[in-house]
C-alpha cells in the first residue's frame, strides 16, 4: 500500500521506465555474446532478432517457494550447537544414519531426510545452495518481499514488471513459461508468456476442442482492440498447450492421489508435482520456452510445523519429488532450476513449535553448470551476534547476486546488461565459483 | 433454524419474476429480433449506468434485478438506496435453504460436531469409513441425513451453496450485502484449506463479514479478532505469554503471525509506521485471546495465559490506566487501530479498488478518508460516498471481472432462465460448474490460501488463456438455458450482431463469453 505521500519519487519513476519494458529493454545487444563470461558460452547474437534459432543458452526454472520456507529445516547446521539450543523441539536431529535424523552433507551441514531423494543430486555435484541468501531489505511482510523478489528490485512494491518478463522482453516469440498461478508478478509484463493452470485443467481444450463452438466463440473477438487480441492468442496458446500434454501425459506416471491434490487449486506442494511435469512436457516440445516459472504455498510454518516429520516434512518430500521430475526435463548442459523463498524463518522456535518470519534464507540451484556439492558464500553460524537484529539469519548474499551469477554462466547475459535487468545490484565476486567455468 | 417462512416467501417472489421474464422478453422482442436490434443503445447513459450499478453493487443483472432497477427513478437512485437496505438486510439473519443449515449453526454446535467427526476417526482408524454421501456430495445434495463422520466436509461444501447462491440470487440477499460480505471476507481473509478453519468459514462469513457489513469497521475487526476461524487461521489460537507452562513440563509462548498481518493487512498497512517491536508488543497484548468451545461467540480469554507486563504498541501502552489490563488491552488495541488515519487511508484505497477502477482517483480515495475518520470508519457513511460521487459512474473508469465476478454474474443471469429441474431455487450442477471453474481459475472459494486476501486488479486476472476457460464456464452452464435476451440492451453492435448469425441454442453461452459481459 503506497503511502499517501512517497519520499520515493526516483525509484517510482524508475518503476515506471522498467514498466515502459520493450523500449527499455529491447537492445538485443543485451543478449549478444558475453564478454565477461568464462568457458564455453555459445551464446549467439542475433541482431535481427532472436527468434527463429534455438541457440546453446540453457533454460531456467525458478521455483517460487511461497509463504517462506524454513531453510533451516531443509539445510540444517548440525554442527552448530546454536541451532539445537534455539529449536529445542522442532531441530531436525543431528545425523545419526536414521531416516528420523539429519543427512549429513558435510561437516557443517545436512538434508531434511524428506529431501532424502535430493542426495544424489548432490553428490553428483548437480545441487548446490547458498546458505544465507535473501533481499537485503529487511522488510518481514510476505507481500513485499514477494513483490521485492519478484521484480528484482529490492524495497520496490506495487504494480510492474517481473524480472523473468524483462529476460524475456528481446525475443519477439513467447520465451517465458508460468505454470499455476492466474498471473505471477515475476513473470508479468509487457513481454507475452504464457500462462497455463494449475493441475489438469491444463490438459483440456475445452470449447475450444469443437471446431464449430470454437468459431463461434472467436467470432466474439475479432476485433483490433487488446481484449480480443488477447483472447486469441490465449485460443492459440491453450489449443497447443493442451495436445501437448495430452500427447505427453502417457508418459507421465500420475499417481491419481497427485492429480486430485493438484486440482485443488490452492497452489499444494502436492500439485507441484504435476505442474513441474506440465512445465517439462511443454519447454521439452516447444524449444523457443527457455524461461519457466513454478510456485508452491503453504510454507508460513508459523505453529506446529513438525521437525523430521510433520507439515513441513511432507511439504519438503513434495518439494524433493517435484525436483527430481525437473531434474528429468532440464538435464541440458546450461539448464538451472532455482528454488527460493521471499525471505527466511526465525532461527528460534516461537512459542508454538512454528518460526516466525525471519531474514535470510537457503538458495538451492540445481544443473549440471552449478559447482554443486557444496556450499557457497559466507556462513557465520548461529551464534548470537552473529544473527540480524539478533534474531535471524542474516542476508550475506543479494539474490540479485546470485541470479547474476546463473545468468552470466547459462543464459549469456553480460554484465552490462545485468546491470539494466537489477539496477542498482553490486556483483558479489565472493559467489564467483558458484558456476562451473 | 426456522427457515421455511422465508424460503417460501422467497420462492412465491421468484415465481412472480419467473412470469415477468419468461416468454417475450422485457423489451418486447424476443430471439434474433432483439440480439440484432439497431438502434446502439449500450451508449446510452442510462443503459451504461444500468450495467454498472448491477454490476458493481451486486453481481450483474437478472430480469427481476432488471426490473426492480426500472421500478427505480434512475440507477444512480437505486444504487445509493441499497446502502440502507443491505444495511437492514445484514441485521436480519440470511436465507439459507433447509438442506443447508448445518454450515450455520451456533459455533458450540459446530465445536461439537468436530470432535464428534474427529472421536470418530479415531475409533476408526484402522477401518475404512465407509462415506456413504459420497456420490451425493459430489453433486451438493444434502438430503440424506448428514454423515458425523463427514461433518467438515458437509459443512465446507453447505458454506459454499449457501455463498453462491447469496452472490447470484439478488431476491434472495441484497445484491449490495452480497458484495460487501466479499469486500471483507477477502479483506479479513480466512484459508478453508486450512483443517481447523474449515468448519468455522461459513460461520465467520455470515456473523462476521456479512453481519458488520455495513457498520462500523472496528466493531467487524474486533468481531473477525474473536472468531474461531481468524483465531486458528493465524495461530492466535496458541498465542500465549512467554514460558506459560505447556504439555510434559515444556513451556508455551508467543506467536507473531496474527499480530503481524492485523497490523500489515487488516489495519495500518505495510508502511503504516510500525516496526517489528510493535508487532511483538502487538501479540503480547493478545496473549490469552483463543477459542471457547463452549461459548456462543467461540472465543475465550485466557487470563492465566495472558502476558500482564507493560506493553508499548506505537506509542500506545498496556494495560492503560483508564481501561485496566487483561482482555480490554487487545479490544483496545484493535479499536485505536482501526481508527488510525493510516487504516483510514488503506480501507478507503481498497474499497475504491474494488468498486470504482485498479487505480481510483486519488480525490476519490481522499473524500472517503476524510469521511472515514470523520465516521470513525462508518462503512455506510464510506458506501455512500463512494456510490455518490461522479468518479464511480464515469465510465473511464473500466473494471474487469475477477473470476468470482465473472461466475457470480454468469449465474445470477442464468438461474431464473434455466428450466426447474426439481433440485430447488439453485441449480447445484450449476454450483458445481462455477466451484471447479473458479478453482481453475486461481481463485477457489474461501480458498485463498494468503491473508492478503485475492487482488481485483485486470492485470491479476486478465490473462489470455484464463479468457478462454471463461469461455468454457459460460457454454456449459448455458447448456439448456433459453437465449438471454435481456442481456441485449448492455452488449455492444458487433457482440449483438455476431449472436444474430448463430444458432439459438449457443446464445445464451456466447452473450456470457463476449467481451462486453467480462467488464463490470
Amino acid at each position: 500500500m503506497p503511502p499517501p505521500a512517497t519520499p520515493n519519487l526516483n525509484r517510482r519513476l524508475l518503476l515506471q521506465t522498467l514498466s515502459a519494458g520493450t523500449s527499455f529493454w529491447a537492445a538485443p545487444a543485451l543478449w549478444a555474446q558475453t564478454t565477461a563470461a568464462p568457458g564455453k558460452i555459445a551464446a549467439q547474437a542475433h541482431p535481427t532478432g532472436l527468434d527463429g534459432n534455438i541457440d546453446s543458452n540453457g533454460r531456467l526454472v525458478v521455483v517460487f517457494l511461497r509463504g517462506a520456507y524454513d531453510g533451516l529445516s531443509a539445510l540444517v547446521p548440525h554442527a552448530d550447537p546454536h541451532y539445537y539450543r534455539l529449536r529445542p523441539n522442532i531441530a531436525i536431529a543431528a545425523p545419526d544414519g536414521s531416516a528420523q535424523s539429519t543427512l549429513a552433507l558435510d561437516a557443517q551441514f545436512g538434508l531434511h531426510p524428506a529431501l532424502a531423494g535430493l542426495a544424489p543430486l548432490w553428490q553428483q555435484g548437480l545441487l548446490g545452495v547458498i546458505p544465507a541468501a535473501g533481499s537485503p531489505d529487511p522488510t518481514r511482510s510476505h507481500f513485499d518481499a514477494q513483490y521485492h523478489w519478484e521484480l528484482g528490485m529490492p524495497s520496490l512494491s506495487g504494480a510492474g514488471t517481473g524480472w523473468l518478463n524483462r529476460l524475456a522482453a528481446p525475443f519477439s516469440r513467447t520465451v517465458a513459461l508460468g505454470v499455476g498461478e492466474a498471473n505471477p508478478l515475476m513473470l508479468s509484463g509487457p513481454a507475452p508468456v504464457q500462462l497455463v493452470p494449475r493441475g489438469l485443467a491444463a490438459t483440456r481444450q475445452g470449447v475450444l476442442g469443437d471446431e464449430r463452438t470454437r468459431q463461434a466463440v472467436m467470432n466474439l473477438y475479432s476485433g483490433d482492440d487488446a481484449l480480443s487480441k488477447a483472447f486469441r492468442a490465449g485460443a492459440d496458446s491453450r489449443i497447443q498447450t493442451a495436445q501437448t500434454l495430452s500427447a505427453g501425459a502417457s508418459q507421465n506416471a500420475m499417481m491419481r492421489s497427485e492429480m486430485v491434490a493438484a486440482n485443488n487449486g490452492a497452489g499444494s506442494p502436492q500439485g507441484l508435482l504435476l505442474d513441474a511435469q506440465h512445465l517439462g512436457t511443454l519447454m521439452r516440445q516447444n524449444r523457443h520456452l527457455r524461461l519457466g516459472f513454478l510456485s508452491a504455498g503453504g510454507w508460513d510454518t508459523h505453529a506446529n510445523q513438525g521437525a523430521a516429520n510433520g507439515n513441513l516434512a511432507q511439504n519438503l518430500g513434495n518439494l524433493s519429488t517435484a525436483l527430481l521430475q525437473l531434474r528429468r526435463d532440464f538435464s541440458e548442459a546450461n539448464d538451472v532450476v532455482l528454488v527460493c523463498s521471499e525471505f527466511g524463518r526465525t532461527t528460534a522456535e516461537n512459542g508454538t513449535r512454528g518460526t516466525d518470519h525471519g531474514h535470510g534464507n537457503a538458495l538451492w540451484l540445481m544443473g549440471n553448470a552449478v559447482q554443486g556439492g557444496r556450499w557457497h558464500g559466507q556462513w557465520h553460524g548461529l551464534a548470537p551476534d552473529r544473527l540480524h537484529e539478533g534474531r535471524d539469519l542474516p542476508v550475506h548474499h543479494d539474490f540479485r547476486a546470485v541470479i547474476a551469477q546463473v545468468l552470466l554462466r547459462s543464459q549469456g547475459l553480460d554484465r552490462h546488461a545485468l546491470a539494466l535487468l537489477f539496477p542498482g545490484f553490486a556483483w558479489d565476486a565472493s559467489l564467483n565459483g558458484l558456476m562451473r567455468a | 433454524m426456522d427457515t421455511t417462512p422465508p424460503e417460501l416467501a422467497l420462492l412465491q417472489r421468484r415465481n412472480t419474476l419467473k412470469r415477468l421474464a419468461s416468454g417475450a422478453s422485457l423489451l418486447g422482442l424476443s430471439g434474433r429480433q432483439a440480439w440484432a436490434q439497431a438502434s446502439d443503445s449500450t451508449s446510452s447513459t442510462a443503459t451504461l449506468d444500468a450495467w454498472r450499478a448491477m454490476s458493481r453493487v451486486g453481481y450483474g443483472p437478472s430480469p427481476g434485478l432488471i426490473s426492480t432497477l426500472q421500478s427505480a427513478p434512475n440507477a444512480r437512485t437505486w444504487a445509493l438506496a441499497q446502502v440502507d437496505a443491505a444495511f437492514a438486510a445484514s441485521q436480519t439473519r440470511p436465507l439459507v435453504a433447509p438442506d443447508l443449515v448445518t454450515f450455520n449453526a451456533s459455533l458450540p454446535q459446530l465445536f461439537e460436531g468436530v470432535q464428534r467427526e474427529r472421536e470418530l476417526r479415531t475409533q476408526n482408524k484402522t477401518e475404512r469409513l465407509v462415506d456413504l454421501n459420497a456420490e451425493a456430495s459430489r453433486h451438493l445434495d444434502f438430503s440424506a441425513p448428514l454423515d458425523p463422520a463427514y461433518f467438515n466436509r458437509t459443512v465446507q461444501q453447505q458454506t459454499a451453496v449457501w455463498r453462491l447462491g447469496s452472490c447470484s440470487q439478488p431476491d434472495a440477499e441484497n445484491p449490495l450485502l452480497a458484495r460487501m460480505t466479499e469486500f471483507w471476507f477477502n479483506h479479513l481473509n480466512v484459508f478453508v484449506g486450512k483443517g481447523q478453519v474449515r468448519p468455522f468459514t461459513g460461520h465467520y462469513l455470515v456473523s462476521v463479514a456479512r453481519a458488520h457489513a455495513l457498520g462500523k469497521f472496528e466493531d467487524l475487526l474486533l468481531a473477525s479478532a474473536r472468531h474461531p476461524a481468524m483465531l486458528y487461521y493465524l495461530d492466535q489460537v496458541q498465542s500465549v505469554a512467554e514460558g506459560s507452562p505447556g504439555p510434559q513440563g515444556r513451556t508455551r509462548g508467543l506467536n507473531e503471525n496474527y499480530a503481524r498481518e492485523l497490523l500489515e493487512l487488516h489495519t495500518l498497512g505495510v508502511n503504516g509506521g510500525y516496526q517489528q517491536t510493535d508487532v511483538r508488543a502487538l501479540a503480547r497484548v493478545l496473549t490469552g485471546w483463543t477459542v471457547g468451545p463452549d461459548e456462543s461467540n467461540g472465543f475465550r480469554f485466557n487470563q492465566r495465559l495472558h502476558d500482564n507486563g507493560r506493553k508499548a504498541v506505537m506509542g500506545q501502552t498496556y494495560p492503560s490506566h483508564l481501561l485496566g489490563g487483561g482482555e480490554r488491552e487487545g479490544a483496545e488495541v484493535i479499536r485505536w487501530l482501526a481508527r488510525h488515519p493510516a487504516t483510514a487511508q488503506r480501507i478507503s484505497l481498497r474499497l475504491a479498488r474494488f468498486f470504482v477502477a485498479d487505480q481510483p482517483p486519488p480525490e476519490l480515495v481522499a473524500r472517503l478518508t476524510q469521511s472515514y475518520l470523520a465516521s470513525q470508519g462508518d462503512v455506510r457513511v464510506l458506501m455512500k460516498e463512494l456510490l455518490a460521487s461522479a468518479e464511480f459512474w464515469h465510465p473511464e473508469q473500466r473494471l474487469f471481472k475477477t473470476p468470482m465476478d465473472f461466475a457470480c454474474s454468469a449465474l445470477t443471469a442464468t438461474q431464473t432462465q434455466t428450466p426447474s429441474t426439481g433440485a430447488g431455487p439453485v441449480d447445484r450442477r450449476h454450483l458445481t460448474l462455477a466451484l471447479g471453474f473458479l478453482a481453475g481459475a486461481g481463485q477457489p472459494l474461501h480458498g485463498w490460501q494468503t491473508p492478503d486476501g485475492y487482488p481485483f486488479d485486470a492485470a491479476t486476472w486478465l490473462a489470455p488463456e484464463a479468457l478462454t476457460r471463461r469461455a468454457d464456464f459460460a457454454l456449459s452452464l448455458t447448456r439448456q438455458t433459453p437465449e438471454l435476451e435481456f442481456l441485449s440492451p448492455f452488449l455492444g453492435t458487433a457482440t449483438r450482431a455476431a449472436l444474430s448469425r448463430e444458432r439459438p441454442a449457443l446464445r445464451a453461452g456466447l452473450a456470457l463469453a463476449s467481451p462486453d459481459f467480462m467488464y463490470k
